[in-house]
């Protein structure tokens, strides 16, 4: 090829791509969410002079531009493709594949966030609890946990002699060996429900509850589910598939959302078909405060669950040896007026966490 | 609005580029001025006075300048004009360094003043003295279009991180410029590998910096690795930005000079500043060191003009204290280059000169890089194990094994490796077909990467 075509060419397609991708974007009509990365994408800005003069306009385009791009989730895919098998990093923005599974890097251990979320905990203790309540924390391990010693990764233990140090009229009650990597979501942080039976034994034995070890659940299969890492990713994998779990007590149990006011199932299939999340379809997702009832319990026999998003798909497993199980996310609801909804008199308490939460202080 | 943003690329350019070569030859100079107006504007609303108040005042005095030729009016023009250029320069970068420094001097302490720094006002001063200067020494015409000169000093494609472009380059091509396919192919491969340098290599590595600096896991190898990959980020950020500013200018219609010429294989550092930043040494060379005397004055006043170019070298990066160091410790090891050393470096297996330029420059990038001297002191001891650190960390060893092939890649890339095989003329069969493949992918790899990443800063704009 002579150098006359060749700058010909590289002139041609240099203009083609520009004009194309212009063109192209401007024609498409501009998207409300990423379905994929389950955010709001940035819409065309507001022009006017204070605006315009104080810079606005200017950073709102780039954001505008940034997440209207067409073909942006095939430019996002082509990053990954290129940061893990041309430039072989390990990670991109923290993510990674590793035999299929995307993990997400949470690291390092932030002392000071984890003591602040052990202060919060403890805080509710001083508040709320009384002596003759038992109290228990848990500490869900990061799927990371689970990985070689190649990868950064927070030690559950270290995670605990934080914890301990606030903690000391509560009971710990260690799970980490009754996980494995199996026991999560290829797609997501999340631990599957029908692989956590061993979890729910553990935490039986240790607050003296009967073992349901025994107990035969219904597996239902609802149909794929591309986790949160999924499309934070950006690269093809193959989809998890969720399940449910049921037996005639979780049939019969009903969940009552406080902030709805209203009574809901405790597979949320609504959420199911309709949510960007498909893990809401336990318990309905993120909610401050869900009371899950079930009417055939040990008389009188409740449970306080402090719990994050983990602690959705564990609870109706927990239903068998309570009469009432109590979910509170202090993510989302402060625990300076929990006792405007919460009666605190005898229940049985549990918090449990996963190290992604306890390592961000992001309890209210 | 920086090259490597969606905005740019997919928006601007096109638009531009397409107005730019629909339109008669005799608007085009028109098209770019209004562009590079509204390039400016976009970063920076109201400061777009401030430019278009120097672009008059450089306009004004250079008339005046050039009316009263060989008079002493005409040096007094002169002297006016640089103060105000100057002025403003200092007004708007130093004037809250200088007032903390006499601050540490008083008791009734001075207030702070409340201003931003507007983006390329270093770069864009610099270009119009030069132009002032150029037309008062007889090296350059007046321009007497004012547009032609809003034209030069506001082009876009090196307004806001140069390279600084002298009115001597490219008077003739505000005149009368050829657009060819070839021009426009190499402004195109420019751009592209500058792109690519920005956003594959320097932004890559800026994150292990920032890793590194952000972390609490502090080993021997996490602080040699910040050292390597701080000089790497710095080298391809700005020589990317110069190539994407080269670029855009072929392709329409200019030719500017060369900015870097591979300054890591230098051999000293003496030829290290040969390659680095090339405008802006020729200019403190040619508008400063020269001016004072160069090395025709006795010893003394020969090494009081080289601190005095380099403590304004120094100054010119930024207005702190560590720009200042990072100055005068070059200007002590050319100085000691030009007494001494440079024999022995001479003398010296080629291989341990090149270490002893990446080892200079690389402590120079970290006193370059730091906020404190407490933190320049450590990174440096860092380096041989002061402070009780461990060798390694888990961390530092994850991302060595993260990192490796970003640096491997940009070790090799700051070497001519490459461009000698791409114009070798034995593989020039090959290279020709493989070109036009190997540029449309880095362009859309790296679009990838501006699309997914949000770590795009820019080193040089706050200069």
């Amino acid at each position: 090829m002579s150098d006359k075509i060749k700058n010909k060419i590289i002139t041609i397609s240099f203009v083609v791509i520009l004009f194309g991708v212009f063109i192209a974007t401007i024609l498409k009509k501009d998207e409300t969410i990423s379905a994929s990365e389950r955010r709001k994408l940035a819409q065309f800005p507001n022009i006017n002079f204070e605006n315009i003069t104080s810079g606005k306009v200017a950073e709102d385009l780039d954001s505008y531009a940034l997440d209207q791009i067409i073909f942006r989730d095939g430019f996002r895919s082509i990053k990954s493709f290129c940061s893990n098998y041309i430039f072989m990093q390990k990670d991109t923005n923290g993510l990674f594949l590793k035999d299929g599974m995307i993990y997400k890097m949470e690291y390092p251990l932030n002392s000071k966030n984890v003591k602040k979320s052990a202060e919060k905990i403890k805080s509710v203790c001083d508040k709320y609890l009384n002596e003759n309540m038992k109290i228990y924390y848990s500490i869900i391990p990061d799927k990371n946990y689970y990985l070689n010693s190649d990868y950064l990764k927070i030690d559950v233990k270290d995670v605990q002699n934080i914890m301990k140090e606030s903690l000391e009229k509560a009971n710990y009650i260690d799970i980490s060996n009754a996980l494995n990597i199996d026991d999560y979501y290829m797609t997501d942080l999340h631990w599957k429900q029908e692989n956590i039976q061993d979890v729910v034994k553990v935490l039986e034995e240790n607050m003296n509850l009967n073992d349901t070890s025994n107990l035969n659940y219904q597996k239902e299969e609802l149909g794929d589910f591309y986790g949160a890492y999924y499309g934070q990713l950006g690269m093809k994998v193959m989809p998890d598939k969720i399940s449910i779990l049921k037996n005639d007590t979780i049939n019969n149990a009903r969940a009552y959302n406080l902030e709805k006011n209203s009574y809901e199932e405790i597979y949320n299939m609504e959420k199911w078909k309709n949510s960007q999340d498909k893990y809401d379809v336990y318990l309905s997702g993120a909610t401050p405060i869900i009371t899950v009832e079930n009417p055939n319990g040990p008389e009188g026999k409740e449970l306080l669950l402090f719990r994050d998003s983990f602690g959705s798909s564990i609870a109706p497993l927990l239903l068998e040896n309570y009469q009432k199980i109590t979910l509170v996310d202090l993510r989302y609801v402060s625990s300076t007026i929990l006792d405007n909804y919460i009666d605190f008199n005898n229940q049985d308490v549990l918090f449990l966490y996963s190290t992604v939460v306890l390592n961000q202080n992001i309890l209210k | 609005m920086v090259f490597s943003s969606i905005t740019f690329l997919f928006y601007f350019l096109p638009i531009v580029l397409g107005i730019y070569y629909i339109v008669p030859k005799k608007c085009k100079n028109i098209v770019l001025l209004i562009a590079s107006f509204l390039f400016y504007f976009f970063g920076e609303p109201t400061y777009v006075i401030l430019m278009a108040f120097s672009i008059l005042i450089t306009y004004i005095f250079g008339i005046l300048i050039d009316k009263y030729k060989k008079t002493t009016y005409s040096k007094l023009f002169l002297v006016i004009a640089v103060v105000i250029s100057v002025g403003l320069l200092v007004y708007f970068k130093y004037a809250n360094f200088i007032i903390q420094n006499i601050n540490l001097w008083l008791k009734n302490k001075i207030d702070f003043i409340y201003v931003a720094l507007p983006i390329g006002i270093s770069f864009y001063t610099f270009q119009m003295l030069s132009y002032l200067v150029d037309v008062y020494k007889g090296n350059a015409k007046v321009q007497k279009n004012i547009l032609k000169l809003a034209t030069y000093v506001s082009l876009f494609p090196q307004l806001i991180a140069g390279p600084i472009v002298r009115y001597t380059t490219i008077e003739e091509q505000l005149e009368n410029r050829s657009h060819t396919f070839e021009k426009f192919a190499l402004g195109v491969r420019r751009f592209v590998i500058g792109l690519g340098k920005k956003v594959l290599i320097a932004n890559v590595l800026g994150e292990l910096a920032n890793k590194f600096l952000g972390s609490n896991e502090m080993s021997v190898l996490y602080y040699w690795m910040y050292g390597i990959s701080a000089t790497l980020q710095i080298y391809f950020d700005f020589s990317g930005y110069s190539d994407m500013a080269i670029g855009l200018g072929e392709m329409f219609g200019f030719d500017f000079l060369e900015n870097f010429n591979y300054p890591y294989i230098a051999k000293s550092i003496t030829d290290f500043w040969r390659r680095w930043h090339i405008s802006l040494s020729s200019w403190f060379r040619d508008y400063v060191y020269i001016p004072l005397g160069g090395n025709r004055v006795s010893k003394i006043k020969w090494l009081r003009n080289i601190m005095v170019v380099w403590l304004l070298t120094g100054l010119w990066h930024g207005a702190a204290w560590n720009f200042i160091i990072w100055g005068l410790y070059f200007g002590i090891f050319l100085i000691l280059e030009k007494l001494f050393l440079g024999k022995i470096i001479e003398k010296m297996p080629k291989i341990f000169a090149h270490i002893y330029v990446l080892l200079l420059v690389m402590i120079s990038f970290i006193i370059f890089n730091g906020e404190s001297t407490t933190q320049i002191l450590t990174n440096i001891g860092g380096l041989v194990g002061i402070g009780n650190v461990p060798i390694t960390s888990p961390e530092s060893i994850y991302y060595l094994k993260s990192y490796l092939c970003v640096i491997v890649v940009g070790i090799i890339g700051a070497t001519p490796l490459l461009k000698n095989i791409f114009n070798s003329k034995k593989l020039q069969k090959v290279t020709n077909v493989l070109e036009p493949i190997y540029l449309v992918l880095l362009l859309l790899i790296s679009t990838s990467y501006i699309v997914d990443g949000s770590f795009n800063p820019f080193l040089y704009f706050r200069f």
